[in-house]
């Protein structure tokens, strides 16, 4: 019985060890050993480990398909690379670091490579964020209503300077300084419904809120706090002799553990931030689902249950003149994944008009009568993806496009880093005499430049330009949060 | 390596002109776009002194300052006013003086100009310009001379306004302490000895000292990997560390290589860039394993510095620790934050 149970344990020891060798570990596969670029390879590894070692190490298909083949020697543009075996399966694939000037590297593709190699996506506001509701320890320290919103700080009595900074103000570590009260600090801010992140500066140390909960990493070593500016309150009048309440909805996944709602002297409530849209909701009483009895708007859902409905930002009116005869009409676009089913228009004594809440944002759209996708005829205003043409809107547009003179232009086309430099859209149209093109663009850097009539051009209204690397330049716009 | 590393001074200024109107009559442009970057590759005027005769006007309206440091991916940056600008400024030791963007100063009074020289030779025009007030924290500059050249690269990768690069040749009369853990910069007044002027705040305590000796504004300091001695140029604006990938065998055999990237250039070329990590590196008696590194070559950053640099200490260094630098008593120091790693 020992006899047997040594050599279980000898044959799983072996069988570990030949795992583990034929294993791809990425820190044992490359060496540098006497001016040479070494990788270990097991003929074993399996085509995903290949897969792997080819993207780690940025190593041509063709000539690990090589070595995998179990060639000995490399042919073809790959000279500089040779193979040796150094046991049963195991080859070493090596040739010499290359020393060389790297007179030719673009710079800022080996900084971006280095980004890439870190997951490193730059310094982006999370601005999918669908909902949030605010976790303060002490609840007076953070205050919002109608856009107003108040930071309180009661602490650090005796610093010199307190500012607030945050990603509402581009993370200014001087632009928002607070006003000294009795007990702390104090400033007022208009804020737009949304998340937002901050710290405060006291005597130029970065300092967490400390009465807000609500935290998350800030890249480096420490936290920044995180509040919600919250646009709708969900209220539940009455049941005060429950013990738990919660909100759920499609903008939770339905998670049954919801947000709890707090009591107050009419039953209960809990304030949201909710991103403009659609959303279905019910509450849950002590596990009990039910809609919101203040809500009158119910709609089914796929398996015949009532839920309440909201919306939430305004609606814009989507509108198709004439086309009276038509049996139906879809609208369809950008803000609904091009979704042809969905968005059935309503018929008018002069045409189809449809009430759409979505969110600020530049959307592309179309209408579909009766089957043909046409573009939206009382819009100027066009992008091209492709062979497709489709109509533009920007909904709360923060920024125009203004392009004087070339009034004898044909197309004058505006692109830039906020439409991936489409050559194609966003396409202006005249206004008197100049070419214009209204846009939403949330905060941060765009470089961008007009094509009139095929020729591109940086804006001449505009001073801020930088050298691309093509060795012209482009356009530098800057929104401000 | 680091274009933006610009060795200015007066003599500097005129040798640069002289060096422009003699180079120009017989140097064929390089097609390699002028590209200004942060990590690898200096560009410096020819003739550059090492000398520091450069000393604008300033004012610290206290005897110490905390300057709350932004962070943008692995940049330091300082939030500053330039004339009539409001934007950062990246807190880059590897850049000598006042670089600034030019998509926000080209049209300022220009001062001079010089051969900014790249690895394959002159590249391009450095301009330079004079600027009426720079403001940061408490601190005021007054009529400083900047040099200016494209910065949007870091704009358009890390997404903050970029005015321009700091280096050490600003701050040069005053303690410097670089706190990365908690994202401050701290800097005390000091006397001509090198003392804390009218501080009550304790002395810097560090782990470990060292001395340097340099008569610019680049630190350079002494490290070791797999035993052998290496001079490293220790610079906050790059966004990782580097080793010079001529380095003696043993030190390359120590590495540890966990990605490698062919990068296309101009034309056809490409060329190879190997990421890794040191596994032995150590500062004094201080041993500091896995610290993330490049390997790449370092031959321009050696000549613009007229001085071997085996390799550069950036960003994955300052982690380590709370830095302190003290030009006048030509004095670095650290203190670690992991105390236990020997």
């Amino acid at each position: 019985m020992k006899k047997i149970t040594h050599f279980t344990l000898l044959f799983i020891g072996l069988f570990c060890f030949i795992t583990t060798q034929a294993q791809f570990t990425p820190d044992k596969v490359c060496r540098i050993d006497n001016g040479h670029l070494i990788f270990t390879i097991n003929l074993k590894w399996s085509v995903k480990e290949q897969k792997e070692l080819m993207q780690l190490f940025d190593l041509d298909s063709t000539l690990i398909a090589q070595v995998f083949n179990g060639k000995t020697v490399i042919s073809g543009e790959y000279e500089a690379w040779k193979i040796k075996k150094v046991k049963p399966n195991i080859v070493e694939l090596s040739k010499p670091v290359d020393s060389t000037n790297d007179k030719n590297i673009k710079i800022n593709d080996l900084l971006l490579e280095i980004d890439k190699w870190r997951n490193f996506n730059g310094n982006t506001e999370d601005v999918s964020v669908i909902f949030g509701v605010n976790d303060f320890k002490l609840p007076t320290a953070f205050n919002y209503n109608n856009n107003k919103a108040q930071f309180i700080l009661p602490a650090y009595k005796l610093a010199g300077k307190v500012c607030l900074s945050g990603s509402f103000n581009g993370w200014s570590t001087t632009q928002t300084p607070m006003k000294r009260v009795k007990d702390g600090w104090i400033i007022d801010l208009s804020l737009k419904p949304g998340k937002y992140t901050y710290k405060f500066i006291v005597d130029g140390k970065w300092t967490e809120d400390p009465t807000n909960n609500l935290r998350e990493s800030d890249g480096a070593a420490g936290n920044n706090s995180v509040v919600y500016c919250c646009n709708h309150l969900f209220k539940l009048n009455g049941y005060k002799n429950a013990r738990n309440v919660v909100v759920t909805g499609n903008f939770f996944n339905w998670n049954p553990d919801g947000i709890s709602l707090q009591k107050s002297n009419e039953g209960w409530f809990v304030p949201i931030y909710l991103k403009d849209g659609t959303y279905t909701y019910k509450f849950l009483v002590d596990g009990e689902w039910m809609t919101d009895p203040g809500n009158q708007i119910v709609r089914k859902d796929g398996d015949g249950n009532l839920n309440s409905l909201i919306g939430i930002g305004e609606s814009y009116l989507f509108k198709l003149d004439g086309y009276t005869k038509a049996r139906e009409v879809v609208l369809t676009g950008s803000f609904n994944g091009w979704n042809h089913a969905q968005l059935v228009m309503d018929r008018t004594e002069t045409g189809w008009q449809l009430p759409y809440v979505i969110s600020p944002g530049n959307y592309e759209y179309k209408f579909i009568v009766d089957g043909d996708w046409i573009t939206d005829p009382a819009n100027p205003i066009t992008s091209r993806s492709g062979d497709q043409t489709n109509s533009f809107i920007a909904l709360k547009a923060n920024h125009l496009f203004e392009l004087s003179k070339f009034q004898d232009a044909k197309k004058v086309i505006v692109t830039g880093s906020f439409n991936g430099w489409n050559t194609q859209g966003y396409q202006m149209f005249r206004k008197g005499a100049k070419w214009i093109l209204p846009i939403y663009l949330s905060p941060g850097k765009y470089t961008y430049k007009f094509i009139v009539d095929g020729t591109w051009i940086l804006d001449p209204a505009n001073t801020l330009y930088e050298q691309n690397e093509y060795s012209t330049n482009n356009s530098v716009l800057w929104m401000e949060p | 390596m680091k274009p933006e590393r610009i060795k200015y001074n007066i003599l500097n200024i005129l040798f640069s002109v002289f060096a422009l109107v003699f180079t120009c009559s017989f140097i064929v442009p390089d097609p390699v776009p002028f590209n200004y970057n942060s990590i690898y590759y200096p560009y410096y005027p020819f003739f550059s002194s090492q000398s520091i005769t450069y000393a604008p006007e300033f004012s610290l309206t206290s005897d110490s300052v905390v300057i709350p440091l932004k962070r943008a991916g692995r940049l330091f940056l300082i939030e500053a006013k330039v004339d009539d600008q409001i934007g950062n400024l990246v807190f880059d030791t590897g850049a000598n003086g006042l670089v600034l963007n030019s998509t926000y100063f080209r049209n300022h009074l220009k001062s001079g100009g010089s051969i900014a020289n790249g690895i394959t030779g002159p590249v391009g025009l450095v301009e330079q310009i004079s600027i009426g007030k720079l403001e940061f924290a408490e601190i005021t500059y007054k009529n400083i001379k900047a040099d200016v050249t494209n910065l949007g690269h870091i704009e358009n990768r890390r997404g903050f306004k970029i005015l321009g690069l700091l280096g050490f040749s600003m701050m040069r009369n005053l303690e410097i302490v670089i706190d990365a853990k908690n994202n401050e910069l701290i800097l005390t007044r000091i006397d001509k000895t090198g003392k804390r002027v009218n501080n009550t705040n304790p002395e810097f305590k560090a782990d470990y000292l060292q001395k340097f000796e340099t008569t610019t504004n680049i630190l350079f300091l002494k490290g070791k990997i797999a035993g052998k001695n290496l001079n490293f140029c220790f610079d906050t604006g790059a966004e990782t560390n580097a080793i010079s990938s001529d380095s003696n065998k043993n030190i390359l055999n120590s590495l540890t290589i966990t990605r490698r990237s062919t990068l296309k250039g101009v034309g056809s070329a490409r060329s190879e860039v190997l990421f890794g990590r040191m596994n032995d590196f150590s500062i004094g008696e201080r041993q500091i394993t896995e610290m993330e590194t490049i390997i790449s070559n370092l031959d321009a950053l050696s000549e613009a510095y007229e001085t071997r640099i085996n390799g550069i200490l950036g960003y994955n260094f300052l982690e380590q620790g709370t830095i302190c630098i003290n030009f006048v008593k030509k004095q670095f120091g650290i203190r670690f934050t992991n105390k236990g790693e020997k």
